[in-house]
């Protein structure tokens, strides 16, 4: 099969969104003839034009809002947030209009509007470029949030989020773009809400979004050499979240680490681990393991960007945690 | 197709039907305040009374397929564009047959039918969706405008300033149509915008068109909004609209106006748009009488279909979260 | 016609205001629209316009706070016949009043109460034991105390229930010392042979143990100013021990019970039982009702118990009943020591002295008079955490008496 990376996985979905459909079109800075700041939108404005890839100036709260009027009229417009550090800028278009409209109306209108975004750590960005912020929006009732870590599942939930009659909030990491993995070459959809099982295994279930499924994956491998049989599972979908597939695992496993880049405190993996203590209190062999960035913001310079966020080492020593004994 | 010409003046019909409507909202948002005294409304309410003539010239003025996006204070345009009393009374007394279906209350009126996309209680929030229906428009090449509509206090927000970048930069079908009061809740005009005297100038920074407009006389205000609207859905590009008009109450129901001089509240209720109307029309005082009966006995009659409406079930909050 | 006037609601938010003054006069006539009265809200000081026009008959309340929507004065025509001013329903349904129901039963399984309750998971207090552990050792009927926990911070865990043998038969009573030839030989009283009986009974009942100590400064400060008040009563720090389990009784009901085979018998009224030791053994008088009592009507009846108590002059009924018991060695210079259930109660206190002893507050050592009790509970009838809160009470109300009293 051939090989896919993530960067190209994403613009596949698009292209072939706005080949197959006149009313998807992209907004967002620096996404035409330069192809976006990481350069996934490359090719796009060549094939389709200024009036479907549209650059935008600086004006985070008009691209979205934009978005959302476009997407009450029908259209299914993707709008591309360069950092996800930005997403600040547009909050209140995303969380009190974007969410609210179809509530708010009864049900009268809704909001099929696409917001990719991307971020993350690892190259001395600083601390304004390298948040992971989807905690912000998992709790924010009428928003749906999606976090892809392999090149198939990006391509093909970015379709089923373009396809989706709801806002969605599509987040992307920097790091994952190279990433590759062999993949059909045609498009196949990925359901929203649907967990996957990365790597089955017997003794620990590891739930981790983005590079840290890759972080944990590699984790697992060292572990694997200790005799510890490692489940990864990454849920893809952090809302609505496949809460049977991750309790199913954990009750298989008896133990759980959540690991996640963005910070611990606060995290996604909170509201993991208090879903899986309801759901799976009495299965639990150990306390359920937390791995995520230090409580600070990312720094600069690299050892100390380094020790701030989690590294495969922290995931392997949690997963050591849970399945520790005396003697 | 016939040419569409430029006329002068609205006849005298129509002007008696725009005194109909304006008050129509005037006893409709006096009744409105009637019951939020006597304890029958839950939350907050903003009236629009003394804007009146902006609101129904400017509805008016929109045709069949023009969407608009209202703010907080926003009774008088929904009732304007044809939503029926009842259904606003309705969601004011939040019934399943109110206009949200009891989701979104005074600030949250929508009807999608009639283009309503929403009330909006963030001051300038509506403004950029409008931005992006009039880009669809364009986009499908449809002859159909994307009306904001908002306050003076609105034009200090970032929404507002990205929203008139990006419209005039790409020449979206929108028209902002700025209800100029003077008044940003208790903040008046000067102490909020260095530009109050000239709101036009708001536009003028974005290479936008801006006509000043009389907003107490419905004619002006429907004869320049028709104008506009044709501009915009030429593809012409959108245009500003400085509306002045008064507020002749407070912010919202229950605002005593501590703030506000007693000379500027009269000053406001020497401008009432209904009373201009009247003396113009030369309405005697018999047909004053039988209008404003007329009208009374629709806003009796929609209280008693509010109150006489559905609650809904609480479990009914968890639907319409997702589509 | 009349109308009444009614304090409208001037706001969100607004219940009631202050009526300030009257504009209007009875009997004045006043034209819909003019101000009528001002209102005092939270935010300023308002005129109200009247509502329609007349004369105003009444005014029903002249100043003061009064409610929105009540009826506060009458405007009609002259001559109307003016009945009192009813005071009018409050105001509509609507008003955001609707009362959401409560949210629905808090998440998690309400944990089930009396009558056979939960199987017994643990004695001897808190067991470290993982979630799953807990639920196999209870399907397999494992005693969890029995095992060693070979997780981290010597949890419990599944593997170590997995490995657990069958439940092991209770320990064999050891083996009678050889009697030495040269005893003397004390013939048995009725007494030592009915509390050999009984306790004999008791011992084979699951008990846990629970120990806490209290700092009993404040309670020693007490005792002593009370006795400074009134030299003829001699309140102790038994009597403050009674006082403090009463109350802690009533509020810990679920410790105040009696486990039988059909049933947990859970009694309102907290008689506690003094253990005294009396010339022919150990006898248990019963203070009834002991949470109605005042500390010093406690002393008295203690005083007058103990008394027939060592006078051999116990009536039956001083023994019978009986919820709970304290037993004392304070006296003897015993520090700590575990009490045996006194059947059928599920719950005896074992208290020991007030020493002076080194404590740590905010960081430092210090010393404080400190009292030791170990709380005996029947497994059956009362589980650990009722137990240890029951507990948790009656040392926060040693160490705050006021709050027991």
């Amino acid at each position: 099969m051939p090989e896919l990376t993530y960067r190209a996985a994403v613009r596949q979905a698009l292209v072939e969104a706005m080949r197959r459909d006149e009313d998807v079109f992209l907004m967002g800075e620096d996404i035409a003839e330069m192809g976006g700041s990481m350069g996934v939108t490359q090719g796009l404005f060549e094939e389709f034009g200024a009036e479907r890839v549209r650059n935008t100036p600086i004006s985070e709260t008009a691209i979205v809002g934009a978005g959302i009027g476009a997407a009450m009229q029908g259209m299914r417009p993707v709008v591309e947030i360069m950092y996800e550090d930005f997403l600040s800028l547009a909050m209140e278009q995303i969380v009190n209009q974007a969410a609210k409209h179809r509530y708010m109306s009864g049900g009268q209108v809704k909001v099929p509007l696409t917001i990719r975004t991307q971020g993350g750590a690892g190259w001395s960005p600083g601390a304004q470029h390298a948040q992971q912020v989807e905690a912000w929006f998992v709790g924010v009732p009428g928003l749906k949030v999606v976090f892809p870590s392999h090149p198939s599942d990006a391509r093909g939930l970015l379709w089923s989020s373009i396809y989706d009659d709801n806002p969605v909030l599509f987040f992307e990491h920097r790091l994952l773009y190279p990433v590759r993995e062999e993949a059909p070459e045609e498009l196949e959809p990925v359901p929203l809400g649907q967990a996957r099982v990365v790597r089955e295994g017997e003794d620990v279930t590891v739930i981790a979004t983005g590079p840290l499924v890759h972080r944990s994956l590699a984790a697992a491998a060292e572990a694997e050499k200790d005799g510890i049989s490692v489940e990864v599972v990454d849920p893809r979908t952090l809302q609505p979240l496949d809460v049977d597939t991750l309790v199913r695992s954990v009750q298989k496993t008896n133990r759980a680490v959540v690991a996640h880049e963005a910070v611990t405190r606060m995290g996604f993996g909170a509201e993991v681990v208090a879903v899986l203590q309801e759901q799976a209190f009495d299965w639990l062999d150990a306390p359920v393991e937390r791995v995520g960035a230090r409580f600070a913001p990312l720094a600069f310079a690299p050892p100390m960007e380094r020790y701030l966020v989690p590294q495969p080492e922290d995931v392997l020593a949690a997963i050591r945690r849970t399945v520790a004994r005396v003697d | 197709m016939a040419k569409v010409e430029k006329r002068r003046g609205v006849s005298e019909e129509r002007l008696r039907d725009f005194l109909r409507e304006m008050l129509l909202i005037r006893r409709f948002e006096e009744k409105v305040e009637e019951r939020f005294r006597a304890g029958d409304l839950p939350g907050f309410l903003h009236v629009a009374i003394g804007q009146e003539a902006a609101e129904v010239g400017a509805c008016e003025a929109m045709e069949d397929g023009d969407v608009f996006a209202s703010t907080h204070r926003a009774h008088g345009h929904t009732l304007a564009r044809g939503t029926h009393p009842n259904l606003v009374m309705a969601e004011l007394y939040g019934k399943l047959e109110g206009c949200s279906h009891g989701y979104g209350g005074s600030m949250h009126l929508y009807d999608v039918e009639r283009g309503n996309l929403g009330a909006n209680a963030v001051v300038g929030g509506g403004l950029p969706a409008m931005v992006g229906a009039g880009l669809a428009f364009k986009l499908r090449d449809e002859p159909r405008v994307a009306v904001a509509f908002f306050g003076d206090g609105a034009t200090n927000t970032g929404a507002f300033h990205e929203s008139l970048n990006l419209a005039q930069l790409w020449k979206t079908k929108t028209l902002f149509f700025c209800e100029n009061n003077e008044w940003a809740e208790s903040t008046p005009g000067w102490q909020h915008s260095p530009v109050w005297n000239d709101m036009s100038k708001r536009a003028l920074a974005y290479g936008m068109p801006a006509v000043k407009v009389d907003g107490q006389d419905v004619e002006e205000v429907y004869e320049k909004t028709k104008e506009a609207l044709e501009r915009v859905r030429r593809g012409d590009g959108p245009v500003f609209l400085d509306v002045e008009t008064y507020r002749m109450e407070g912010h919202y129901i229950g605002d005593a106006q501590v703030y506000r001089s007693k000379e500027d509240r009269a000053e406001a209720a020497a401008q009432d748009p209904l009373v201009r109307l009247r003396e113009r029309l030369g309405v005697s005082a018999e047909e004053w009488e039988a209008l404003d009966a007329e009208v009374r006995g629709i806003v009796e009659a929609a209280v008693e279909f509010a109150k006489g409406g559905t609650d809904p079930q609480p479990e009914d909050a968890l639907k319409n979260v997702y589509a | 016609m009349t109308s009444e006037v009614r304090l409208p609601r001037l706001g969100q938010g607004m219940e009631a205001g202050r009526i300030v003054r009257w504009l209007k006069a009875e009997g004045e006539r006043v034209e819909k629209g003019e101000p009528l009265f001002e209102v005092d809200t939270d935010k300023a000081t308002q005129e109200v316009e009247a509502e329609a026009s007349g004369v105003l008959l009444r005014i029903a309340v002249h100043e003061g706070e009064v409610p929105v929507g009540e009826t506060i004065g009458l405007i009609g025509e002259e001559g109307e016949a003016v009945a009192a001013a009813t005071v009018s329903a409050p105001a509509g349904a609507g008003a955001g009043a609707a009362v959401a129901a409560p949210a629905g039963a808090p998440g998690g399984p309400v944990a089930a109460r009396a009558g056979g309750g939960r199987r017994a998971s643990g004695t001897g207090g808190r067991v470290k034991a993982s979630p799953l552990a807990r639920r196999l050792a209870r399907e397999r009927g494992v005693e969890l105390a029995a095992l060693r926990g070979t997780g981290p911070e010597g949890r419990i865990v599944a593997e170590d229930v997995e490995r657990a043998p069958a439940p092991a038969p209770a320990a064999a009573p050891p083996a009678p010392a050889d009697v030495p030839a040269e005893a003397e030989v004390v013939p048995l009283t009725k007494v030592r042979a009915t509390i050999a009986r009984r306790l004999t009974a008791a011992w084979t009942t699951p008990v846990f143990q629970l120990t806490a100590s209290a700092d009993m400064t404040r309670a020693t400060a007490l005792l002593a100013r009370a006795r400074e008040l009134d030299p003829d009563v001699r309140v102790t720090v038994t009597d403050l021990l009674v006082r403090v389990c009463a109350t802690a009784l009533r509020r810990h009901r679920d410790v105040n019970v009696r486990f039988t085979d059909e049933a947990l018998l859970r009694f309102s009224t907290a008689d506690i039982g003094l253990a005294v030791a009396a010339p022919d053994g150990l006898v248990v008088p019963v203070i009834r009702a002991a949470e109605r009592l005042s500390l010093a009507e406690t002393a008295r009846a203690r005083a007058a118990l103990v008394d027939r108590a060592r006078a051999g002059r116990l009536a039956q009924r001083d023994l019978e009943g009986g919820t709970f018991t304290i037993s004392n060695l304070g006296m003897y210079g015993v520090e700590q020591f575990t009490a045996v259930l006194n059947p059928p109660q599920a719950a005896i206190l074992a208290v020991g002295a007030t020493d002076a002893r080194p404590v740590v507050r905010d960081g430092e050592v210090v010393v404080r008079p400190t009292m030791t009790v170990t709380l005996t509970v029947d497994h059956r009838a009362v589980d650990g955490a009722e137990a240890a809160q029951f507990l948790r009470t009656v040392k926060t109300f040693l160490e705050e008496p006021a709050l027991a009293l």
